[in-house]
């Protein structure tokens, strides 16, 4: 089955970073085009700022970390095909990486903000497991989160 | 010419609220301290003291990747200073080319150290490093100051 016809697949794609000022976390808002679908990531702060700069299309001085990563992948020829958030577990969230590397495939576990800013600078799709919307208790989340305001969506201090 | 360098040490400087690597010769003879970001000094960190986190930092993951495809890293350099920043190169060993793929040295450190390679610099990015200054602070040092991570 193609990753297009598993319905337990949704694609979803990076709305917005948000910034916690009490805990110096960010949150990665993932959402479907339609807005069905909302999933709220804590990431780490390096994270975060690595994944709002590959949002904006930005460029640093020196390679980041994902940076590198992307570089590594593309000297060696190895294509990222997509990336999945694959399973929540005691508040943590689970990704798999799918790649080829000469005609194989692989599939490779990460934390969600590293699939995350990998996938935005290959321009590769990312889908959440249909089960992870479903398992995540979300009512408390996303009461908190229609406490930001826009701005605070767009144009997070860096 | 490449001169193999072991880390001494990593160091916080509550002046610039960065973290410094500290590379040192095998003959003592020369040292190289190199600012990095919290979140490369943490992963350096993880790494000298074989902490092994309970989910993969991004270093781990591309160690992971490289693992995963059979690509093999072979050293990291540090290999030039230009205006203050530090630059290296991370060599591998894929299929059966080798590559050079420029880095941040703290990332190449990171890496490295997963992956039991050495790490060089060149003469030349020793002898461009103004150190007198440099020296003299890290001199001042007390041995207490590199805390648990001396190696």
């Amino acid at each position: 089955m193609s990753v297009e016809q598993n319905t337990d697949l949704i694609p979803l794609g990076v709305h917005g970073v948000l910034i916690d000022r009490k805990t110096d976390t960010q949150i990665v808002i993932l959402r479907d085009q339609i807005n069905a679908h909302v999933l709220p990531l804590w990431v780490g702060k390096t994270e975060g700022d690595s994944i709002r700069l590959a949002l904006d299309d930005g460029v640093t001085a020196r390679p980041t970390s994902h940076d590198l990563l992307t570089s590594l992948l593309t000297h060696l020829g190895v294509t990222i095909s997509h990336v999945v958030v694959t399973e929540v577990q005691n508040n943590t969230y689970y990704a798999a990486i799918h790649l080829s590397a000469n005609g194989l495939e692989r599939t490779i576990d990460a934390r969600p903000s590293d699939a995350i800013a990998l996938a935005l600078r290959v321009k590769r799709p990312m889908y959440v497991m249909q089960d992870v919307l479903n398992k995540r208790n979300g009512d408390g989340e996303e009461a908190w989160l229609t406490r930001f305001d826009q701005k605070e969506f767009d144009e997070p201090d860096a | 010419m490449l001169t193999q360098m072991n880390i001494r040490g990593l160091l916080f400087d509550p002046y610039s609220n960065a973290y410094i690597v500290v590379l040192r010769d095998e003959r003592n003879s020369d040292m190289l301290p190199i600012w990095v970001g919290k979140s490369e000094a943490s992963a350096i960190s993880f790494a000298l003291e074989n902490v092994t986190p309970p989910r993969p930092m991004t270093h781990d993951l591309i160690k992971s990747i490289l693992d995963n495809v059979d690509a093999k890293i072979l050293s990291a350099v540090v290999s030039d200073l230009k205006n203050n920043t530090y630059y290296a190169k991370i060599h591998l060993w894929y299929g059966d080319s080798e590559y050079a793929v420029d880095s941040r040295p703290s990332d190449a450190i990171a890496l490295a150290l997963r992956a039991e390679a050495p790490i060089f610099t060149t003469e030349e990015v020793l002898h461009k490093q103004n150190s007198e200054e440099l020296e003299r602070w890290l001199e001042n040092l007390t041995p207490e100051d590199f805390g648990k991570f001396e190696t």
